[in-house]
């Protein structure tokens, strides 16, 4: 018994730990809770296993007016029935500070101003701070040769994913830049996960589960025939994911 | 050079136990020193695969808690003189198994010169099948013709190069075979089973035997001879033929095609 308390002493009771996930944005353009319930509803099964208990963070910047907090009661209400569970708020506008204190949701970080832009990476001459963690620009690829396996998770942090093998059903492959598979793909493509809308995802043989570029994606129930088990490139093009076979 | 063999596969239910008698049989049959260790804590089932369940005195778990020594719980095989048996307990939980104890046993089963320790993993991803994975040089996966042991096969395979002594330790990784086991080839002519083929190229591994669908399996085991000391069956020879490509010999796969049938079987049936 003695050691029994001993041992639970010495646990400690908490353990705060940083770590980074992704999260799905939902932009709000109306605060009319029934036409939010009707679409999320929608959406939802067209991939339930995807949405449903998902964290969801909601933008009210495609609002441009301040919503009331009457109003956003009712939006997060819609929200949940659809099977999501909201937990933050993300803009940039003040809009989303005066929500934060009587809602009882955190304020996130705008999503996709989170890193600058290539193009001011790439041409840029003044001398920016660096963020402490941030890889130098233009940092080569993180590249992989085994098979990345169910279950397995790979990240370029900073950079672009090359993997040189297959990446299996459940598998997921992540970059902040390019996610590049030479050989079959049937798990997960994140490419752009910070954001990066000039991200693409390049696979040898097309059976992917899941391809999201700078958080928008597509569930693939079943592959369009074109493309499966073909080499194919996607792309954001605005807000759309566009797929199209290399080398056709 | 003694070396670890895991016979797992992340499913249950595959023919893991099986597997992990016959290779071991097959090997010892090849003059070989073996030892083969339930890793199956409170599921206790090598034992009567191998038929020796009545002369189980101590086991794998009174050897890491020092209630007695490597030498009393090894059971000696009454048909083959190199192979020996080490038990699970059937009273204990997987919690037993410590990597420290373990490894304890390894070290003294390689002191005593064995060239094979073949360790029969549990099902799942959980303690006593990280153990039973985590000291091995090799690792045989078995995989039935479906998708969900496809599916957790591959799960077994990223733990296998990631969560192993010799990942660990950067010696190269845990070499891998594949082997299919319940291989039906009329049901893989009809499309209801995914073919070697196929199971190879989702997996991206080379097979070192296809066990075809046999009643002489379920035979075995209840019988409590390993399926491979059996001279009339095609999965003993199957099996026989795994042991010689994993002794590094080449031979073609054999059993993929349905064997045909003769006039009078077609006439009244088989």
């Amino acid at each position: 018994m003695t050691t029994q308390r001993a041992e639970a002493a010495a646990a400690p009771a908490i353990d705060i730990r940083f770590g980074q996930v992704g999260l799905i944005q939902v932009l709000i353009w109306t605060t009319d809770p029934g036409a939010i319930l009707d679409e999320l509803t929608g959406r939802v099964a067209t991939a339930p296993k995807f949405f449903q208990r998902t964290a969801v963070s909601l933008d009210v910047g495609p609002l441009g007016r301040e919503p009331s907090v009457e109003q956003m009661r009712g939006v997060l209400e819609a929200v949940r029935r659809a099977g999501m569970c909201p937990v933050g708020l993300s803009s940039g506008a003040a809009a989303a500070q005066a929500l934060t204190q009587p809602l009882g949701l955190p304020l996130l970080p705008p999503f996709r101003e989170f890193q600058p832009p290539a193009e001011a990476l790439g041409g840029a001459l003044r001398v920016e701070p660096v963020p402490a963690q941030a890889e130098p620009a233009g940092a080569l690829a993180q590249v992989h040769a085994q098979p990345v396996r169910s279950g397995q998770r790979l990240y370029g942090r900073g950079r672009d994913l090359v993997v040189t093998a297959m990446v299996g059903a459940g598998a997921e492959v992540i970059a902040d830049g390019c996610v590049h598979v030479y050989g079959a793909l049937r798990g997960r493509a994140v490419a752009g996960a910070r954001g990066e809308t000039a991200a693409r995802v390049f696979c040898q043989e097309f059976h992917a589960e899941l391809v999201s570029i700078a958080g928008v994606f597509r569930v693939f129930e079943t592959l369009p025939p074109e493309l499966a088990g073909k080499p194919v490139q996607a792309w954001l093009d605005g807000d759309a994911l566009r797929f199209e076979r290399l080398g056709a | 050079m003694t070396e670890i063999i895991v016979v797992t596969s992340g499913k249950g239910g595959v023919g893991k136990t099986t597997t992990s008698a016959s290779l071991a049989c097959g090997l010892a049959r090849r003059g070989k020193r073996v030892a083969v260790i339930d890793f199956d804590i409170g599921l206790r089932n090598l034992d009567l695969i191998m038929g020796c369940e009545r002369r189980v005195v101590y086991d794998f778990v009174n050897v890491i808690n020092g209630e007695c020594v490597l030498k009393q719980a090894l059971i000696k095989d009454k048909r083959l003189e190199t192979l020996h048996v080490l038990a699970a307990s059937q009273t204990r939980d997987k919690d037993a198994l410590t990597e420290e104890g373990v490894r304890r046993v390894l070290d003294e089963l390689i002191a005593e010169e064995f060239d094979y320790i073949i360790c029969d993993s549990p099902a799942g991803i959980e303690k006593g099948a990280h153990l039973a994975m985590y000291f091995a040089d090799r690792a045989v996966v078995v995989v039935n013709p479906e998708v969900s042991s496809v599916r957790d096969s591959d799960r077994i395979l990223g733990l296998l190069a990631s969560k192993t002594h010799r990942s660990a330790n950067g010696n190269g990784g845990v070499k891998e075979h594949l082997l299919l086991t319940r291989y039906n080839p009329r049901r893989v002519a009809n499309g209801e089973m995914l073919s070697v083929g196929d199971i190879k190229e989702i997996l991206g591994l080379d097979v070192i035997g296809v066990i075809p669908e046999s009643p002489d399996v379920l035979a075995a085991s209840n019988a409590g001879v390993p399926v491979i000391l059996n001279d009339d069956s095609d999965a003993a020879s199957a099996y026989d033929d795994a042991v010689a490509r994993l002794l590094g010999e080449e031979l073609p796969l054999r059993f993929l095609e349905e064997p045909k049938r003769g006039f009078f079987a077609r006439v009244f049936g088989g």
